[in-house]
Formats: structure tokens, C-alpha cells, sequence
């Protein structure tokens, strides 16, 4: 063995040189390095599941904003045919309002023709009456007393009446 | 471009081959053959390697002479080798974690890189439970006599020694895997970190491996000595086991020490670089190897038996 170099000393200077050189590298090396490449496993880990959570919140969010636009949707849709079917309702009140006012005005107006025409008609009547007992006294030559006068007047606007129906 | 490069290229063509041409002309082959036996004189002399380490003067010695059992503490060309090493790695370590950054650059990534590489090693035999446990011990082995064996390849190696009458008596710097203390110290690192971890784990089931009573137990009288026999083997092959890592790391350090002293007593200009080129991928097959093992027999060792034999 001698020959080949076996040196106790040497042997125990290699063992406390190789404890050295672990303490310290376990020190100086593996410990950051290794903590450092788990924080980094860690980092990228927690990354990466923001990444889906974000994903999935978008997702989520995707689906309820689509959810919400269907619904604002149907919710015009409905508002829309409620306010046509309002509009319709008021075009209909406001068409049988104005037929009703001018059937108003068309049975005023005739109410008040027929008003004027009666009246006229009793204004023509009483100058007819004057114009005929006025005639007839001329003709005549005596005047009328009162009941003759008026029985008269009477038979003529009868007569008339009569005339005016036919 | 094209024609600026081709005058250089062929410029270091024709410098490498005249070195190789000089390179055999002038060493040991080239002049045997052209000046006849012992004639010539090669350009350089020829090695007379030494196995044991030589001592570099301090603290007691002379310095170029090889340690005998007689000595006692004596700093030897290897041991100095080892201690550049261990300032190199600390060094490398130490810069390369100062100021560590989440996303790394330089040396930090550059030591990242190997150690995540080494751990992932380890985590692949191990396993993630036991990986951190036996990272430190296997990282260091291979960083150690990895960087042991790729220094000996450095120029100032065999230029630096110790001059005895225009002769160089002995190197100032040897590469530590060629003294037989250094892998001896790491194989038997290697054993007590094995047998620790396997008692630690296993407590005294580890013994059963040893002392195997199953068959004692179970009344089957006839396989008890084999029983028997077997515990002697693994035990012995516990210790077989410094022995091989010893000398396997030792064998290959100092063969491929000599192997480049020869080729370039023989040979001494670019025909060696190959050999250069050989010795760093020794190197780093040698650390992976006694890494390697040192991991898998812990492995085994902290594996329950009942699980192993399934």
C-alpha cells in the first residue's frame, strides 16, 4: 500500500477537506440556490394558477355578460312591444276620442241647423201669417176679429205644413 | 468575408501541421527513427511518473519527494491540488449566489443550470422524498472529483515543480483522484453516508439485510444457512464496495495522468489535444460513476427489503 501512496495523515486531511468543502457549499451553494429554483417553481406554480383562475373568471365572466345581454335583450324586446301596444292603445283612444268629439260636433251642428231652421221656419211662419191676414184684409176689406184671424192663420200654416211634408 | 477567412484558415492549418510534423520529428517516436536507438534526444525527457504524492516542502520535507508512511502531516502536491479545487468551487459558489436574482443571468444560471441538472439526477433515482436528503452529499462528490480531474489538465500542472539537478524531481501541482487517499476518503464518505441513511431510515430493519431470519423464523431450517451465507456476501460487499470505488476512480485518474505524459513525451504538439479531449470526458464520466453508485446504493440501502424483494 505504501507504494501506491497510502498516507494516513493524507487521508485524514482529504476527509476533513471534503467536510469543509460540503459545509461550505451546502452553505454557499446548494442552500440559496436550491430555495432560490423552489421560489422560482413556486412563482411560476402560482402564475400559472392565476393565469387559469383569471382565465376561468373570464370565462365566467363571458358567459354572465352574455347571460345579461340576452336578458337586456329580451328586456327591450319586451319594453319595445309594451310601448307599441301603448302607442296602439293611445292612437285607438285618441282616434275614437276624436270621432266621438266630431260626432259631438256633427250632432251640435245639426242640432243647431235644426234649430235655425225651426226658428226660421217660425219666423217665416209668423211673416207668412201677418203677410197672409195683411193680404187677406186687403181682400176682404174688414178686418178679421181675433178668433177668425187666428183660425185662419191656422188652416194656412196646416195647409203649408202640409205642403212642406209633401 | 469568404475570402478573408480562407487565407486564415488555411494559415492555421498549415501552423497546426507544421506543429505536428515538428511534434513527430522531434519527439520520442520521430527520434528513435531518425537517429537511431538512444541517439537522439527527444525534445522532452522522459516521465518517470510516481504513483504516491509528492510532498511540496511544508511544513516539514523536502520538497519533490514522495510520502512514505513514515511521515506524518506533511502537504503534498495532491492535497495543495485539492485545496485549489475546494477555493475554486467555494469561490464559483459564493460569487455566483452573492447577489441572486429571480430571473438569473450569468454565473448564477450558469450554477443553477448544473445544480437543477445534478438534482434532478438525484430526484430521478431518489425519488422527491428522499432527494433533498441526499442531494448535498452527491452534488459535492461529483463537483469534487470532477473539477479534481479537469484541473490536472491545465497547463501550469506539470509546468510548476520542484528542479533536483535539471531534472523536474516532482510537480507542485498533481490532481488529487491520483493520490489513493482521495478517492480511499470519498469511498469511505461514500460507506458511512450509505449505512447512515439505511439506519436512519430503516433502523434496525436495515440489519436484516445482514442478519436475515425470515427462514429461522418460519421454520424452513434448510435455507438458514444459505441465509446465512448470503448476509456474509452483502455484507462483504458492503465493504467491497470502498475497495472498487477506491480503485476505480484512483486506476482511471492516474492512468489517464501517465497515459498524457507519455503521449506528449511521444509526441509532444497537437496530437495530444485527442487525449486532452479523452481525459475531460473521463473526468466527468469518473464523477457521474462514483455519484452515480454512491446514489443508487443509498437508494437500495433506505429500501425497505420486503419492498425490494417485490
Amino acid at each position: 500500500m505504501e507504494d501506491l501512496g497510502f498516507h494516513v495523515p493524507s487521508l485524514v486531511v482529504y476527509l476533513i477537506n471534503f467536510t469543509i468543502l460540503l459545509s461550505l457549499l451546502y452553505v454557499v451553494g446548494y442552500k440559496p440556490i436550491l430555495r432560490m429554483l423552489d421560489q422560482r417553481a413556486e412563482s411560476i406554480k402560482d402564475s400559472v394558477e392565476m393565469v387559469d383562475r383569471v382565465r376561468e373568471e373570464a370565462a365566467a365572466q363571458q358567459v354572465e355578460m352574455q347571460q345579461q345581454m340576452e336578458e337586456g335583450r329580451q328586456e327591450g324586446q319586451a319594453m319595445l312591444t309594451q310601448a307599441r301596444e301603448i302607442a296602439e292603445k293611445i292612437r285607438d283612444e285618441a282616434t275614437s276620442k276624436a270621432k266621438q268629439e266630431a260626432d259631438e260636433i256633427v250632432a251640435k251642428a245639426r242640432e243647431s241647423v235644426q234649430k235655425e231652421r225651426d226658428e226660421a221656419i217660425d219666423q217665416v211662419r209668423q211673416h207668412f201669417a201677418e203677410i197672409a191676414i195683411l193680404a187677406a184684409e186687403r181682400v176682404i176689406d174688414r178686418s178679421l176679429d181675433g178668433k177668425t184671424h187666428k183660425d185662419i192663420i191656422e188652416k194656412v200654416l196646416g195647409e203649408s205644413a202640409d205642403l212642406n211634408r209633401s | 468575408m469568404a475570402a478573408i477567412k480562407r487565407p486564415a484558415v488555411l494559415l492555421i492549418f498549415v501552423l497546426l501541421l507544421s506543429l505536428v510534423v515538428y511534434g513527430l520529428m522531434n519527439g520520442a517516436i520521430g527520434t528513435s527513427l531518425t537517429s537511431g536507438e538512444g541517439e537522439g534526444t527527444p525534445l522532452l525527457e522522459a516521465p518517470h511518473p510516481h504513483i504516491p504524492p509528492q510532498k511540496i516542502g511544508f511544513p516539514s520535507g523536502k520538497g519533490g519527494e514522495s510520502v512514505t508512511s513514515a511521515d506524518g502531516f506533511v502537504i503534498t502536491n495532491t492535497i495543495l491540488s485539492s485545496w485549489v479545487v475546494m477555493i475554486i468551487l467555494i469561490g464559483l459558489f459564493y460569487m455566483g449566489t452573492r447577489n441572486m436574482k429571480i430571473v438569473p443571468s450569468g454565473l448564477q444560471n450558469f450554477l443553477e443550470f448544473i445544480l437543477e441538472s445534478l438534482y434532478n439526477f438525484v430526484q430521478g433515482v431518489a425519488g422527491e422524498e428522499n432527494s433533498r436528503k441526499f442531494f448535498p452529499i452527491i452534488a459535492t462528490i461529483f463537483l469534487f472529483v470532477m473539477l479534481n480531474a479537469w484541473v490536472g489538465l491545465l497547463p501550469i500542472y506539470p509546468a510548476l515543480g520542484f528542479i533536483d539537478h535539471g531534472h523536474m524531481k516532482g510537480h507542485l501541482l498533481r490532481p488529487a483522484g491520483t493520490d489513493l487517499n482521495m478517492p480511499l476518503a470519498l469511498a469511505l464518505i461514500s460507506f458511512v453516508f450509505v449505512e447512515f441513511w439505511g439506519l436512519k431510515l430503516l433502523k434496525l430493519n436495515y440489519l436484516t439485510k445482514f442478519v436475515r431470519l425470515d427462514n429461522l423464523r418460519k421454520g424452513n431450517f434448510a435455507q438458514v444457512p444459505i441465509d446465512l451465507f448470503v448476509g456474509v456476501l452483502e455484507l462483504l460487499s458492503e465493504f467491497v464496495r470502498i475497495v472498487s470505488f477506491t480503485f476505480r476512480l484512483f486506476g482511471n485518474m492516474t492512468a489517464g495522468e501517465i497515459l498524457l505524459l507519455v503521449i506528449t513525451y511521444l509526441v509532444p504538439f497537437v496530437l495530444v489535444l485527442p487525449f486532452y479531449g479523452l481525459e475531460l470526458l473521463v473526468g466527468l464520466v469518473q464523477a457521474l460513476i462514483f455519484a452515480g453508485l454512491t446514489l443508487v446504493f443509498v437508494v437500495v440501502a433506505v429500501t425497505p427489503h420486503s419492498e425490494e424483494e417485490h
